[in-house]
């Protein structure tokens, strides 16, 4: 009981401070690539609490589900948040279910997709029938990555996948390398980037994810990009966890909990670095060739389930 | 005791069809209500049966009426049976209760009387259809079922669109009919009995073709593509309340006769399970993209029923196939997933459909391009209808999630399927199941968004009003067992003594209900100090309803990228105003999707009917000699034929 109330309380509250940081540095490794100086490393923090003191305005065509929609997204991801373990795993069992990890951000994306139509105006509207267009068409993707993750390690589980290779190495599991390269791209696309979106601009041409929030202000704002913020990290932590969980506490003891958290900071800056530096080096593509990008990454999660059932 | 309730329950239901069939002097509201609440007092008294054969998981046959030997009217309930008496009876009482304003609100005095009528004598048809113990019966109160809910479509009978829902609805109707009999019949020639419950897992070389004949039966009302096309006609030409009993239950009841047949009269083959789960991905990726397209209300909920209809279908297959390479976890997850999905769908369905049709009776249109802004006038069915969307979306912590999650965790053991190739076979249905679940998401987004949100697009949308209490009641009660069935679902499956691996999802929505109030405590103050004001428009003088995003352009880029499907062909024509072309003065564009089952199957299929029709039609015009041999040679192949039959 004890363990499962640390573990609820350290895990979000870890996710919830780390997410801005990981936010800031892929704009500032971008703004490196690009020759400029950046935002400071902070900037995330600031931008939260800046919102978080500003006034509140609703367009006079929304309804309640603009107030409520920022409420519920916060609520769904960080309940996802809690089915990835980052401190350390703990005793509970049976709260990872993956399905109900991905179902739940559909459930956030939803919610915000209706807020994006609810004050009328065109921009949101754009952005809410592109986020489901792409929504729909990664789907297939994610779940067989899933499919593939639930074949090579045996379980459905997110807590027992990542006991199951902090136990044993990348050599046993050779296939989870192309796995990991799926879960790249749903990754990239989850979290509105370069080449599917660029959270950069708030232009038509690759309004996705921006223009759905784009009627949201001061704290209600925050709340949305915070569990923007907290999307990221915990996709992030899948896939490090998954693939290089080196340094995953798995016991609740006050050094264990240390390392786990200093290692996944550290993993999860590297992995920033990347996206940042993959975002600099990709143009964004247009919106109809998509789906051939996303094919590629059904390739790999189909190869994988193919070589595991002929191994 | 419990054959007193069940019988109870039918007398209940022939009275209410008496009184409102008779009609009478004075008031009819009093009359039509006197009927609806003995419907309800019928259906409550099915529920307790059901329930005890559930709790007691007792089997009784009890006999009604023998008419022959082998043919009589003999009624038998197991678990199988009453839960899907349950599923009727639960739901019906729901859809009653909205009916009390809903069937005030049209029609003349003495048509709303016959509505009433046959709507009853259509739920109880429904009962017995499921409670029958032979296929005499079966298929005798299937007839009626389906010949009363005929009825119900052609209630708006002097409609053009209606006419054509009626005829498709009949013919199929009785197509489905056909192949039911084909299969009793040739079932009665091997094992002799007309008896639906005494074959038991029959091993036979004909087997393929008994399945494959009740498949074609069952999946015609069902509405398994391509069998399905009846179903958005007629779901859209019914009056709400009806269309609600014919989406939320009537299909199930064809779902009841295939999982019979699959559970108790044969025992399933492989090939069996590969069939049900090709024609269930089918259904379920074409049905949401087809809903994708249709800017009617009515029409886009029915097409979401073929979806689900084949979720159901793939659950049935997953449950052969893992049946067949005795996995039996696997099995179970998937019978009782697609048996769960049942009873939900049945809830989400008929609260769709119920609060549709609020909105239409507001709005007067089924267009929603004509909506729109109506979660101002309507919050009430506005959040009835969100709760809905949002269970048949799939979205934890509602009920859709919970069924559709344990095909899921069916569908991620199939590395446990010794042959690669029906593995493979699973992990790519996987992928379309994927698909459609999220394309249900984006086209829930397009319904809820188009009708309710935004700024009005019609003069009658601007001025519509709530619905009146007995039509949110009905749909509230519905959308409160969505929550329940759904965040409990984990507890209930273990509370029934299944031990199956599905998430518990009370956790999880216990920790985002606290982060919601957290977040809400948080910017309680902020909250408070909101301001109303006009947001920016990128210079707009006002903003009009002619900008925002309407359902067409929602799922424009869905239906670019599935443009194949659809065969969308874009005609654009431009005038120019000058000769190098620079200048547009005006033009006009077109945009065709084909109609691919009816253009290419129906169509064919009846004008080829209609030529034989003609050949045969030839045959009348002869003198009485003529006559006379046709009759004769009737009779001798009638004889032939029951020789070879008995």
């Amino acid at each position: 009981m004890l363990n499962t109330v640390l573990y609820l309380v350290l895990n979000t509250v870890f996710v919830v401070a780390v997410s801005p940081l990981v936010m800031s540095l892929v704009k500032k490794v971008k703004a490196y690539c690009q020759g400029r100086i950046g935002p400071p490393l902070l900037q995330g923090y600031y931008n939260l609490f800046k919102l978080f003191k500003k006034e509140i305005i609703y367009s006079q065509n929304s309804s309640f589900i603009m107030r409520l929609a920022p409420y519920l997204n916060i609520g769904f991801l960080v309940a996802a948040s809690v089915m990835v373990p980052i401190v350390f795993l703990p005793q509970i069992s049976g709260i990872g279910n993956i399905i109900l990890f991905l179902y739940l951000m559909v459930t956030a994306k939803f919610f915000m997709a209706l807020a994006g139509l609810d004050a009328g105006s065109t921009f949101g509207g754009m952005g809410s029938s592109r986020e489901m267009s792409l929504s729909a068409i990664i789907e297939p993707v994610t779940i067989t990555s899933v499919a593939a993750l639930a074949f090579v390690l045996k379980s459905t589980d997110i807590p027992q996948m990542f006991a199951t290779t902090l136990h044993g190495s990348l050599t046993q599991y050779p296939t989870l390398i192309l796995v990991a390269f799926s879960l790249f791209i749903v990754i990239i696309v989850e979290t509105a980037r370069v080449p599917v979106d660029n959270p950069e601009t708030h232009l038509e041409l690759t309004m996705i994810h921006e223009a759905m929030v784009l009627e949201q202000t001061g704290p209600k704002l925050a709340l949305m990009e915070l569990s923007h913020g907290i999307k990221q990290t915990i996709l992030m932590a899948l896939s490090i966890n998954i693939i290089l969980p080196l340094g995953l506490a798995a016991d609740a003891g006050f050094i264990a909990i240390i390392v786990s958290i200093v290692s996944f900071t550290v993993k999860v800056l590297a992995f920033a670095v990347v996206v940042g530096v993959f975002e600099s080096m990709m143009a964004k593509i247009r919106l109809f060739r998509l789906p051939s990008f996303f094919m590629l990454a059904l390739f790999f999660s189909f190869a994988t389930i193919v070589f595991e059932l002929l191994a | 005791m419990i054959q007193a309730l069940f019988l109870g329950g039918g007398v209940a239901l022939l009275l209410a069809a008496a009184i409102s069939a008779i009609g009478g002097q004075g008031s009819g509201s009093g009359r039509r209500r006197a009927a609806l609440g003995l419907v309800i007092v019928g259906v409550i008294a099915w529920c307790s049966a059901c329930a005890i054969v559930l709790a007691d998981n007792s089997n009784l046959t009890f006999q009604l009426y023998q008419l022959t030997p082998q043919l009589g009217i003999a009624f038998h309930l197991d678990r199988l049976a009453a839960f899907f008496i349950l599923i009727v009876s639960s739901v019906t009482a729901c859809v009653a209760i909205y009916s009390f304003r809903y069937v005030e609100h049209t029609g003349s005095e003495s048509r709303r009387d016959m509505s009433v009528a046959a709507m009853s004598v259509f739920i109880l048809s429904m009962v017995l259809v499921v409670a029958s113990a032979n296929f005499f019966a079966f298929i005798f109160f299937w007839e009626l079922m389906s010949l009363s809910s005929l009825f119900l479509v052609m209630f708006d009978r002097e409609k053009g669109e209606t006419a054509k829902a009626g005829i498709y609805y009949l013919v199929m109707t009785q197509f489905s009919t056909l192949f039911l009999l084909l299969g009793a019949l040739l079932l009665h020639r091997y094992t002799g009995t007309f008896d639906i419950t005494s074959a038991g897992g029959l091993t036979l070389s004909t087997a393929g073709i008994i399945f494959t004949a009740f498949f074609i039966g069952f999946g015609t009302k069902a509405g398994v593509i391509p069998f399905h096309k009846w179903l958005p006609f007629a779901h859209a030409a019914a009056p709400s309340n009806i269309s609600a009993l014919m989406s939320g239950v009537m299909i199930k009841v064809a779902i009841y006769g295939l999982v019979r047949i699959l559970l108790d009269v044969l025992s399933p083959e492989l090939w069996w399970g590969t069939l049900l789960l090709v024609f269930g991905t089918v259904s379920a990726v074409l049905g949401v993209i087809y809903a994708l397209k249709e800017h009617d209300l009515k029409k886009l909920l029915a097409f979401h029923s073929i979806e689900n209809i084949g979720i159901i279908v793939i659950g049935l297959g997953l449950w052969v196939i893992f049946g067949n390479y005795h996995l039996k976890t696997l099995a179970d997850l998937s019978l009782f997933g697609a048996l769960f999905h049942t009873l939900n769908h049945a809830i989400f369905k008929s609260l769709l459909f119920m609060t549709a049709g609020s909105v239409v009776a507001a709005t007067h249109t089924r267009n929603i391009e004509e909506m729109g802004g109506l979660v101002k006038t309507m919050p009430a069915t506005a959040a009835i209808f969100l709760i809905g969307s949002a269970a048949i979306s799939a979205l934890p912590p509602l009920n859709g999630f919970a069924s559709e999650v344990m095909l899921f965790q069916a569908y991620l053991g199939a590395f446990q399927v010794p042959s690669p190739l029906t593995a493979v076979l699973l992990f790519t249905a996987l992928a379309g199941f994927a698909l459609m679940s999220a394309l249900a998401a984006a086209c829930f987004v397009k319904a809820f968004g188009a009708v309710f949100l935004a700024l009005p697009r019609s003069h009658e949308a601007e001025h519509a009003h709530e619905a009146p209490m007995s039509m949110l009641i009905g749909p509230g009660i519905l959308a409160a067992a969505c929550c329940i069935l759904g965040v409990f679902s984990y507890q209930i499956l273990k509370g029934i003594g299944l031990d199956l691996p599905v998430p518990n999802v009370l956790p999880v929505s216990l920790v985002a209900l606290t982060v919601f109030g957290l977040a809400v405590l948080a910017v309680r103050r902020m909250e408070a100090k909101a301001r109303v004001s006009e947001t920016w428009g990128c210079g707009i003088h006002a903003q009009t309803s002619k900008m925002e995003y309407t359902a067409s352009g929602f799922s424009e880029p869905i239906i670019t990228i599935f443009s194949p499907i659809f065969r969308t062909r874009k005609i654009a024509h431009r005038e120019f105003a000058d000769k190098d072309k620079s200048i547009v003065s005006g033009g006009s564009g077109e945009v065709h999707t084909l109609q691919f089952f009816e253009e290419r199957i129906y169509m064919p299929t009846a004008q080829f009917v209609k030529r034989i029709a003609g050949y045969v039609s030839g045959l009348h015009n002869v003198d009485l000699d003529a006559n006379v041999m046709y009759i004769f040679v009737v009779i001798v192949v009638i004889l032939l034929a029951v020789g070879q039959l008995l």
